[in-house]
C-alpha cells in the first residue's frame, strides 16, 4: 500500500514537472481574478462580458503587435480568501505580469499585497475605497477613488444649506475613507460635523445609532451606507418618525436598496461617479455591446472594465509584456486617454485624477438623477 | 426629543433587542440543560425559522402572515428534531468537544443550505413600512409590540410547561441527571424530543420576530447566537430565567453603550460581558452545573 502511494506520488511529481510549458509567446496572457461564483457573481458575469468585448475588438484589429490577447479567468468565489488563491494561481502557474483584480474593496485589498510582493501589476475597475491602491506601486485602478467623492458630497450638503450635520458611516475601508474625505472637505467649506457615528455592517438593528444621529432633530444626516444597511436604517428611521434629509454616497444607489426599504427610502439623495453616456465613445461601446450580446443594458461597472482592457493593452504595447514595463507605461498611456468612462489620467496614487459626479435620488420607488 | 425620552427610547430599544436575545437564549440553555452541550447550530434554527415563514408567505403558497406562521414553526420544530436524529443522537455519549465540533459543522451546513435555496442577499417579508406609534413620547411599531407580547407569552408558556406539567418535570429530572432519570423510569427519549422541539420553536419565534422587525439573511443566526450565548452565560448555563434576564441585560447594555461609547463597539459589548463572566465563573467551561 505504501509503495503504491509512493508510486502515485512520484508519478504526480514527474507529470507536473514534465507538463508542457505554457504556450509561450504566441499570445499575450492577462489574468482576471473575477467573481464567477458566490455572492457577487452577478456582477462578475457582467464584467467578464465587457472584458471579452474589448479583447475581441483589440484582437480583431490585430492584437498587440500582432499577438492576440488571451484572458485567463480565475474564479475568486466572491470572498477574500479565494481571491488570494486565484491571484496566487495566476501569478505562479500562469505567470501573467498583469491581473485584473477582484471586485469589492475588501476582496481587492486582500490580494493587493500578494501582487505587490510578487511584483505583478493588479488593476481594479470598480473599487472606490480610498486606500485601495496603497499596497504599492504595482497596484492601479481605473475607477475614481472616494477622495474625489467626499468633496462632491460636501458641496451637495452646502448647496442645500446644511451647515451642520451628523455623519453616520459603515465602519470599514470604504466608509472610513469616504467619511474622512467628506469631513475634510466639509470643514474647509465652513461646515460643522456635530457627531460621528460609525457602525458595523450586516447588523439588523440600528435604532439606537439612528436615535443618536437624530439627536437635536438635524435637518440633514449624512449616511455613508451600503444597500442592506441603508435599507434597514431608512426603514427604522421612518418607523421612528425621524424626519431628515438623508445624504448618501454611491454605495446605497441600488434598486435593491429601494426594494428592501420601500417608501422609507423616498427622497434620499446622494452622490455617485457618473459617466456621461451621450459621448461618441460611449455610444459606440453601447452599440458594440448590443451587437455582441443582444442587450443594450450595460452591466454595472462594465464600462470601467472595458476601459481597463484598452489601457492595459496600450501599456503592454508601449512598455512591453513585463510587469515593470506595464507598470511604468500605464500612467504614460493613461495621461489624457479618453475612455468610455472619461479621462483616465492617473494621480500620484495610481487612481484616476478626474471624475464626474452626479446626484441620485429615490422618487416613486425608483433611482433617478436628482433635479433641483 | 427631550433628554428623558431620549434615554427611555434607548432603554426601550434595549429591551426589544433583549426580548429577542432572551428567546434565543432560553432555547439554547434548554438544550444545554437537558443534553449538557452548547448547540452551536442554534443560530441556524433562528435563521431557518425566519426563512420558513418567508417560504410560506412567498410563491407558490402565498399565505398571509398569520396563516404562514403555524406551518413555519412546525417545520422549525421538525428541523430541531432532524438535527438530533441526524447528528446528536448518535454521539450522545461523546465528549463535549466532539459535540461542539459536530454542532459547528451542522451550523455551516445549514447556513450554506439556506444560501443555496434563497441566495446570500438580504430579504424582507415585503410588509408595508409604517410609522411607529407615539406612546408617552416613545415610538413603538406593531412588530415591536408583538415582540414584547410574544416574549411574555413564551415565557409564561415555558413556565407552565416546566413547572406545572409532567413533561416539564421529566425534562427537569433529565437535566439534573440523565442516568438517574432513566433508571427511575422517565421516558428520556420523549423528554429529549420535547426539549428539541421547544428549543427550535423558541428560536424560530425569535427569528421570525427579528425578521419582521428588520429583515432576513443567511447570516442572521450567527451574530445572534453569540448574543444568546452571552445571555446564557450571564444567567448561568441551564437556567431558563437566567437566560431571560441575561438576554435583557445584553440588549440594554449594548444599546446604552451606543450612546456613551462608539456604536462600532456595539457587538463588542456582548463579548466583553461574556469574557468577564467566563473569567468570573469559569465552571461554565469546566462543566460544573451553575444552577
Amino acid at each position: 500500500m505504501k509503495k503504491l502511494a509512493a508510486l502515485v506520488a512520484v508519478i504526480a511529481v514527474v507529470s507536473t514537472a514534465a507538463a508542457p510549458p505554457a504556450r509561450a509567446a504566441d499570445t499575450i496572457k492577462i489574468g482576471a481574478a473575477f467573481a464567477l461564483s458566490g455572492s457577487i457573481a452577478v456582477y462578475g458575469e457582467g464584467f467578464k462580458k465587457c472584458v471579452d468585448l474589448a479583447v475581441e475588438e483589440i484582437n480583431a484589429k490585430g492584437g498587440i503587435k500582432g499577438k492576440k490577447i488571451e484572458i485567463v479567468y480565475e474564479d475568486n468565489k466572491s470572498n477574500p480568501k479565494d481571491c488570494v488563491t486565484a491571484v496566487r494561481k495566476l501569478i505562479t502557474v500562469d505567470k501573467v505580469p498583469v491581473i485584473f483584480g477582484p471586485a469589492g474593496s475588501s476582496n481587492f485589498m486582500a490580494t493587493a499585497p500578494v501582487a505587490q510582493e510578487n511584483k505583478v501589476v493588479l488593476i481594479s475597475a470598480q473599487g472606490a475605497a480610498v486606500g485601495l491602491t496603497r499596497a504599492g506601486d504595482y497596484i492601479f485602478r481605473v475607477f475614481p477613488s472616494d477622495t474625489l467623492q467626499g468633496p462632491h458630497l460636501a458641496k451637495l450638503a452646502m448647496s442645500k444649506g446644511y451647515k451642520k450635520v451628523p455623519v453616520m458611516y459603515v465602519n470599514n475601508d470604504w466608509g472610513l475613507g469616504l467619511k474622512n474625505a467628506f469631513v475634510d472637505a466639509y470643514k474647509k467649506m465652513g461646515g460643522t460635523v456635530t457627531d460621528l457615528i460609525p457602525y458595523d455592517e450586516k447588523k439588523t438593528d440600528y435604532r439606537t445609532e439612528l436615535l443618536r444621529a437624530s439627536k437635536g432633530n438635524p435637518p440633514a444626516i449624512v449616511n455613508l451606507t451600503y444597500i442592506n444597511e441603508g435599507a434597514v436604517q431608512f426603514k427604522q428611521a421612518f418607523e421612528m418618525g425621524i424626519k431628515t434629509q438623508w445624504l448618501c454616497g454611491s454605495a446605497a444607489r441600488a434598486p435593491k436598496m429601494v426594494e428592501l426599504a420601500g417608501k422609507a427610502a423616498e427622497g434620499v439623495i446622494g452622490t455617485y461617479p457618473s459617466v456621461p453616456q451621450n459621448t461618441k465613445a460611449y455610444q459606440a461601446f453601447k452599440e458594440a455591446y448590443k451587437k455582441k450580446y443582444g442587450d443594450d443594458k450595460i452591466p454595472i461597472f462594465g464600462d470601467y472594465n472595458y476601459d481597463m482592457v484598452y489601457l492595459t493593452a496600450k501599456a503592454i504595447e508601449k512598455g512591453g509584456y513585463t510587469a515593470d514595463g506595464i507598470r511604468k507605461a500605464l500612467p504614460q498611456v493613461a495621461k489624457g486617454y479618453k475612455g468610455v468612462t472619461g479621462d483616465k489620467t492617473f494621480d500620484d496614487e495610481r487612481s484616476p485624477k478626474y471624475a464626474e459626479y452626479g446626484i441620485w435620488t429615490v422618487k416613486d420607488g425608483k433611482i433617478e438623477d436628482y433635479k433641483k | 426629543m427631550d433628554p428623558i425620552s431620549y434615554y427611555l427610547q434607548t432603554a426601550l430599544n434595549g429591551v426589544l433587542a433583549g426580548c429577542v436575545y432572551a428567546l434565543f437564549a432560553m432555547g439554547l440553555t434548554l438544550i444545554y440543560g437537558v443534553l449538557n452541550f452548547v448547540n452551536f447550530a442554534h443560530g441556524e434554527l433562528i435563521m431557518w425559522g425566519a426563512y420558513f415563514l418567508f417560504l410560506f408567505m412567498g410563491e407558490p403558497f402565498g399565505l398571509p402572515l398569520y396563516a404562514a406562521l403555524p406551518p413555519a414553526l412546525a417545520l422549525t420544530g421538525c428541523l430541531g428534531i432532524a438535527m438530533d436524529f441526524s447528528v446528536f443522537r448518535h454521539i450522545r455519549r461523546a465528549n463535549r468537544l466532539t459535540l461542539l465540533i459536530a454542532a459547528m459543522g451542522l451550523s455551516v451546513f445549514l447556513r450554506n443550505a439556506a444560501q443555496f435555496f434563497w441566495g446570500a442577499e438580504v430579504r424582507t417579508y415585503g410588509l408595508e413600512v409604517t410609522a411607529g406609534m407615539r406612546i408617552l413620547g416613545l415610538t413603538l411599531t406593531t412588530p415591536q409590540i408583538a415582540i414584547i407580547a410574544v416574549t411574555i407569552l413564551c415565557v409564561a408558556a415555558v413556565y407552565v410547561l416546566f413547572f406545572k406539567s409532567r413533561l416539564g418535570k421529566s425534562m427537569r429530572a433529565l437535566s439534573d441527571n440523565l442516568d438517574l432519570a432513566r433508571i427511575s423510569g422517565i421516558d428520556t427519549k420523549r423528554a429529549i424530543l420535547a426539549a428539541w422541539v421547544i428549543s427550535a420553536v423558541l428560536a424560530g419565534i425569535g427569528g421570525i420576530l427579528l425578521a419582521l422587525d428588520t429583515n432576513l439573511s443567511p447570516e442572521m443566526g450567527v451574530i445572534n447566537l453569540i448574543k444568546a450565548f452571552a445571555a446564557t452565560l450571564i444567567g448561568g448555563v441551564g437556567n431558563l430565567w437566567g437566560a431571560l434576564l441575561g438576554g435583557l441585560l445584553i440588549g440594554l447594555a449594548e444599546n446604552l453603550g451606543v450612546l456613551f461609547v462608539s456604536p462600532s463597539y456595539k457587538d463588542g459589548i456582548a463579548f466583553v460581558i461574556m469574557v468577564i463572566i467566563l473569567l468570573a465563573r469559569p465552571y461554565v467551561i469546566i462543566g460544573e452545573r451553575s444552577d
